[in-house]
């Protein structure tokens, strides 16, 4: 393996671990605060993909439809907490996971009734086309970009859980519920609206990956097991080991790939089992 | 009891007679790997949403046996039920360890390390494409390749395990682990290994959803890829949830419901996994209670439309 090779698959590592952060960030607050399975996260990150794609292919601009599609999955996800969520807070695991794995069928194959069972590719905007040259490797712009904007999204989503009110109101939802609730603050409204940000960033994170790896209505199901293993590793609620637990993953599986790539997703499970055989409680949970 | 054993034989025979042999015969074979997944499910309160695992894994290794080996059809389900055990009593070493949300999610994510081993391993497996040309080997001097054979074959093994779950369930075993379900804590105090028997109860559905596996490839002659697939997860999880966890028949009628309306709708329009999502989410918000509730819900919404 040559140096620029895999100085680029680090990269492409670091790139790939970035979004499974995002995405195993938004799967952490919703699990979290809501103590619900969202089966439907992948779905929503492939809704994601799909809308920008509509989007550019309406307006025609890149940036309007990198703001406008993850809002559009936003939307969708408070309609999901309020009309189908909501209902079920009581009813025990195995229903919520029936609604929302019901609801990630609904979506995928209404991917496929909407745009088709092929696969489609999209355009990096004309900014973002080409490479950049990095001394060891010419690495493509796009990633970059990608790196950058995850890299803003998770700090902006850090920020926000430590330093602003409503973060420590969704943190403090996360460790008892009923405490928060008897503090007078409306814990339907914090639901909603957790669920609403862990929807957007599944959105935003799918938004920014079609570029990298195209659309195909499945993108979403490979990613929600992801998204899984993110959560059992960096633990419920805590952003800095979503973040550990991403990257981690995503170097594993780019750097396999030079030498596997046959095996380049199921490390990501490997992985997990490896970890959880020495730490059954994850990277940072504590018993 | 015996009065449910007597329905169960009036459908065994029956039921040939009003549906496709396949059609039956798939039934049959659902109510045996949902039987396994309600141990977890409806016993123990272990929601295993990774069930496929074992499931497709059994196939794949009895299958590839039967088709390249020529082994005994015995021996082939033999292992079909080892592999099953085996390969849950891996999951379920690692899953056990957590409970609650990280529990479901560790059995989805695994299953998904199972999914696309099987789907990158094309040399045994064939993928995306499946792994065709299973036969069914003649037992005892029966030809099975014939349709209502290979039926009355299958319901004789789905009788055996009913018979089997319902030895364990009631037995000491049952109970205990109806009280991990109940309360673990207590269990544990009690002075009962929590996770060894929650890990035994993974075993023994792992058993289960292997017969089932083998039994599923013979009858198709073929292993496709969907058969180590979350949905098929999703779909003993789903068919056990309408017929019932509480009891040892609701996976039997739940098969029973939902093969039946599957393969009716499966025909009618290809993307029918868009109807099952639907069926999903208004089970779930309207019909939860089961169809008693349902019932006076109905009644209720047509008072309430008399008096405005």
């Amino acid at each position: 393996v040559s140096p620029s090779l895999l100085f680029s698959q680090v990269l492409n590592g670091v790139v790939t671990g970035m979004l499974y952060a995002l995405m195993g960030i938004g799967l952490s607050i919703i699990t979290g605060i809501l103590n619900i399975p969202n089966f439907a996260h992948g779905a929503l990150f492939a809704l994601g993909a799909y809308m920008i794609f509509t989007v550019i292919s309406i307006v025609g601009d890149f940036w309007v439809a990198l703001v406008l599609a993850p809002v559009g999955v936003l939307v969708l996800g408070l309609v999901i907490e309020f009309a189908g969520i909501r209902p079920l807070y009581r009813a025990g695991h195995d229903y919520q996971l029936l609604l929302t794995f019901g609801l990630s069928l609904i979506i995928t194959e209404g991917i496929i009734v909407v745009w088709g069972p092929i696969g489609m590719s999209q355009l990096p905007p004309p900014v973002l086309r080409g490479g950049v040259d990095l001394g060891l490797t010419i690495y493509p712009k796009y990633r970059l970009f990608v790196m950058v904007m995850a890299g803003l999204l998770v700090l902006g989503a850090w920020l926000f859980f430590e330093k602003t009110r409503y973060g420590a109101i969704m943190r403090a939802g996360i460790e008892d519920k009923e405490m928060v609730s008897l503090l007078g603050i409306d814990v339907h409204r914090l639901f909603t609206a957790a669920f609403g940000l862990g929807a957007y960033l599944a959105g935003i994170a799918g938004a920014l990956t079609a570029p990298i790896r195209g659309l195909n209505p499945f993108m979403g199901v490979d990613m929600l097991g992801i998204a899984f293993v993110v959560v059992a590793l960096g633990g419920l609620g805590n952003l800095p080991g979503a973040i550990v637990a991403g990257i981690i993953l995503g170097l594993a599986q780019s750097l396999v790939a030079l030498v596997w790539p046959e095996a380049s997703v199921a490390v990501i499970f490997a992985v997990m089992a490896a970890v959880l055989l020495v730490r059954p409680q994850g990277l940072f949970g504590i018993r | 009891m015996t009065r449910a054993w007597l329905a169960i034989l009036a459908a065994v025979v029956l039921l040939p007679l009003v549906v496709r042999h396949a059609i039956a015969t798939e039934i049959w074979i659902f109510a045996i790997f949902g039987l396994g997944l309600n141990l977890l499910l409806g016993y123990t309160g272990l929601l295993s949403f990774g069930q496929a695992t074992f499931f497709g894994s059994a196939a794949y290794v009895g299958g590839y046996l039967l088709k390249h080996h020529g082994t005994h059809v015995l021996l082939a389900l033999l292992i079909g039920v080892a592999v099953g055990a085996v390969s849950a009593a891996v999951v379920g070493y690692l899953c056990v360890q957590r409970s609650g949300l990280y529990f479901i999610m560790l059995t989805f994510a695994l299953n998904q390390m199972f999914y696309f081993t099987a789907y990158q391993w094309t040399s045994v497996t064939g993928g995306e494409d499946g792994m065709p040309g299973i036969p069914r080997p003649p037992f005892l001097g029966l030809d099975l390749e014939g349709t209502l054979t290979y039926y009355g074959f299958v319901a004789a093994f789905f009788l055996l395990a009913l018979a089997l779950m319902q030895r364990v369930v009631e037995s000491p075993l049952g109970t205990i682990l109806r009280a991990i379900r109940e309360n673990e804590v207590r269990a544990e105090a009690v002075g009962y290994d929590a996770r060894r028997f929650k890990l035994l109860a993974f075993v023994l559905g792992g058993g289960f959803a292997g017969l089932a596996g083998v039994l599923y490839a013979m009858l198709f002659g073929i292993v496709p890829l969907e058969a180590i697939g979350f949905v098929f997860s999703g779909n003993v999880v789903f068919a056990t949830l309408i017929g019932g966890s509480g009891s040892l028949w609701g996976p039997v009628i739940g098969a029973f419901v939902f093969i039946w309306l599957s393969e009716s709708v499966s025909v009618i329009w290809q993307r029918w996994p868009l109807l099952l999502g639907v069926a999903f989410v208004i089970v779930v918000l309207f019909f939860r209670g089961g169809v008693v509730e349902a019932w006076d819900r109905l009644l209720a919404w047509r008072r309430r439309l008399g008096a405005a």
